[in-house]
């Protein structure tokens, strides 16, 4: 069996297969989840480190923990979908399709990120593929990212945008708003929200009386969910679903992924308001090894082809650091560019 | 054809002719379709475009200004209407934080083609919730275009350049002018330029820097002071930003004295910038003080109409201002 599986993964390389994005083999598609978690979680810590290497100044949040609620929910995407990321979907891109070089190149500031420079180290947007550059202003983005429903709905596309937020992004006046327009108009958005308790320093206790987030939706007239954010299978059944309605023009998803963030709100945050056990308890939840054990239960996963995925991973992160490394700082005469368009 | 219209009437032209011409162009905002807009601006565009073009939102003006940044990010060319200046608040996140900056923190990857028309301005009894101005704000967010016409010919020009500038374009409109404000206004297609100026009366002794409901205020001034033997120019900005600074250096180095004119508060406003501009580029040119007179630093407009009218810019305080710097 071993052999079996490992052919599997060797010849989604081979044939150039879509690592079953589009829903198609249950095996490739669980495999392809599998490789996509590993990827954002490699690229994730080691975006930690180079920071405290000193590689790249400003700040980085790291999303290591919450991977199966961003995998799960943004696997399925076409290409021609939208994400509205926030500050800790750094990897969206990744999952999304965006080159891991320019991934890297975003951390360090380079003048070969797709924002050259000018939006900071997690804030990553890529117009190709249709992720947004991200403002730091908490909901600002989600609010954003239904506009873009509502355009994409007005021009009878069948394209939808998943928006990534956090608990803390509930609390704002924006996101009434933009639940509340979505609503009314069936925009075709699925709110994806990583409740990992703990909004920067401030719990869930004191951000809202509700015991789930979900309920939120009940007020917009859509339909909400809560579910474990730390198993991904759930995370895509739940988020295909919610796309598929999406695309049919029945509107909107609240999908309420109950999380954790390993670390601190941000690699300058020692996150010492946190108890011990509970950050311990979550870790023992850990969403690669939850999905690890599954693919191993069904046979999909060896020693040996976990291994090959590490280390291919590890190469191409390698790589993506190197041309970061290499890239060239933006010039200081590239200041005022792009305050305006052209006519 | 030209035809003798007000401003409003310009306005809602210049939306039905764009709409007509460009399907991308919709309108959105409160009240605006089936009661055709608090002021009538929108009145009858509901029944020509339906709602698909003409849509009344939730009251949130933060969320009008992002869906249509949003909207605007997939090609549409959307035209947001914010009832009052007053209100625009809510949606200082949507202009401040994403209009103005999207393009600049997507290094150009993403766009933001959005004209957010906003009724402004006092005296019209309307308090210190329906009289502001504000305009200024958002002259310090690079990113953003600032327009507010004075005429009707202006108005229908600089809507239909503010709907096709791939720009966010926020265009005020005062609200005292839009039935006052009468001229004759092509029916058919034309553009007023964003960022240039327009010198409404020439003269040798002196600039008038203004805008809006004012310009009518020194045209006015600049006629009763004649007798004084004073002959001033008088310059309608158009455009708050981006300033045409070239029109207001090449007046005051001609006329040497510059009086700047504003509704609006007075401390960091238009005519502070417009101050340092010409003390920065024209100093040596001018023979007097640059002189203010503009709103007072007091935090809106009050409501009985000896205080508004205390509050407000009238053509007596522009005089005063103009023999005072005409001493010099």
């Amino acid at each position: 069996m071993a052999s079996k599986s490992g052919r599997a993964v060797a010849e989604l390389e081979t044939e150039k297969s879509d690592n079953g994005r589009k829903n198609g083999n249950g095996r490739e598609l669980m495999l392809g989840l599998y490789k996509m978690l590993v990827k954002c979680r490699m690229c994730d810590e080691k975006a930690r480190i180079l920071f405290r290497q000193g590689k790249y100044a400003g700040n980085f949040y790291s999303g290591v923990g919450q991977e199966a609620a961003e995998v799960g929910a943004a696997y399925s995407l076409r290409e021609d979908d939208w994400i509205a990321p926030s500050h800790r979907d750094w990897t969206s891109n990744i999952i999304k399709g965006a080159p891991l070089n320019l991934c890297f190149a975003q951390l360090f500031g380079k003048a070969t990120s797709p924002d050259r420079g000018k939006s900071t180290p997690a804030h990553m947007g890529y117009p190709p593929i249709h992720t947004i550059t991200p403002a730091s202003s908490i909901a600002g983005q989600l609010a954003v990212g239904t506009g873009v429903a509502f355009g994409l709905k007005k021009l009878g596309r069948d394209t939808v945008v998943v928006s990534f937020f956090g608990d803390g992004a509930t609390s704002l006046g924006g996101f009434h708003e933009a639940l509340n327009f979505a609503g009314v108009h069936k925009l075709p958005i699925i709110y994806v929200c990583q409740n990992n308790l703990w909004a920067e320093s401030v719990p869930l206790r004191l951000q809202t009386a509700l015991k789930d987030l979900a309920d939120r939706a009940k007020a917009y007239g859509f339909p909400g969910i809560s579910l474990d954010g730390n198993d991904v299978m759930a995370v895509y059944d739940a988020s295909t679903k919610a796309i598929a309605r999406a695309r049919a023009g029945e509107g909107p998803t609240f999908l309420e992924c109950k999380t954790y963030r390993w670390y601190g709100h941000s690699e300058i945050d020692p996150a010492k308001y946190r108890m011990k056990e509970e950050v311990e308890a979550w870790k023992k939840r850990d969403p690669l090894v939850l999905f690890e054990k599954v693919l191993r239960d069904k046979k999909l996963l060896t020693d040996e082809s976990k291994d090959k995925i590490a280390k291919e991973t590890t190469q191409e992160i390698n790589e993506a650091v190197e041309f970061a490394e290499q890239s060239p700082y933006p010039d200081a005469s590239e200041l005022a560019d792009h305050i305006w368009a052209q006519e | 054809m030209a035809r003798n219209i007000t401003m409003i009437e310009a306005i809602t032209e210049a939306m039905a002719q764009e709409m007509e011409r460009d399907d991308r162009v919709f309108v959105m905002g409160e009240d605006i379709g089936l009661s055709g807009g608090v002021f009538k601006a929108t009145a009858g565009l509901y029944e020509k475009f339906g709602e698909e073009r003409v849509l009344d939102t939730p009251l949130a003006e933060g969320n009008i200004i992002a869906s249509a940044i949003g909207a605007s990010m997939v090609g549409l060319r959307p035209i947001a209407e914010i009832q009052f200046a007053d209100f625009i608040t809510p949606a200082m996140e949507s202009l401040v934080q994403q209009a103005s900056k999207i393009r600049y923190r997507s290094a150009g990857g993403y766009g933001c083609s959005l004209t957010v028309r906003i009724c402004c301005g006092g005296g019209t009894g309307g308090g210190l919730y329906h009289s502001q101005e504000n305009a200024s704000w958002f002259v310090h967010e690079p990113g953003l275009k600032v327009v507010m016409p004075s005429t009707a010919y202006d108005a229908k020009g600089l809507l239909l350049a503010a709907i096709r500038d791939p720009n966010p374009v926020l265009y005020f409109e005062h609200k005292k002018l839009y039935r006052t404000a009468k001229g004759d206004v092509p029916d058919g297609d034309y553009t007023v330029p964003i960022g240039k100026a327009e010198i409404r009366r020439q003269g040798r002794d002196m600039t008038i820097v203004t805008y809006g409901y004012m310009t009518g205020l020194c045209l006015e001034a600049a006629e009763q002071i004649t007798k004084n033997g004073v002959d001033a120019e008088v310059i309608d900005l158009r455009t708050l930003s981006p300033l045409d600074k070239d029109t207001v250096l090449e007046s005051v180095r001609k006329t040497s004295k510059c009086l700047v004119v504003h509704e609006d508060k007075r401390t960091l406003g238009i005519g502070g910038e417009i101050s340092a501009i010409i003390a920065e580029e024209a100093f040596d040119d001018l023979d007097g003080p640059i002189i203010r007179i503009t709103g007072p630093d007091i935090p809106a407009i009050p409501f009985a109409p000896p205080l508004e009218h205390a509050w407000m810019v009238n053509t007596e305080k522009i005089v005063a201002g103009m023999e005072k710097l005409a001493a010099y």
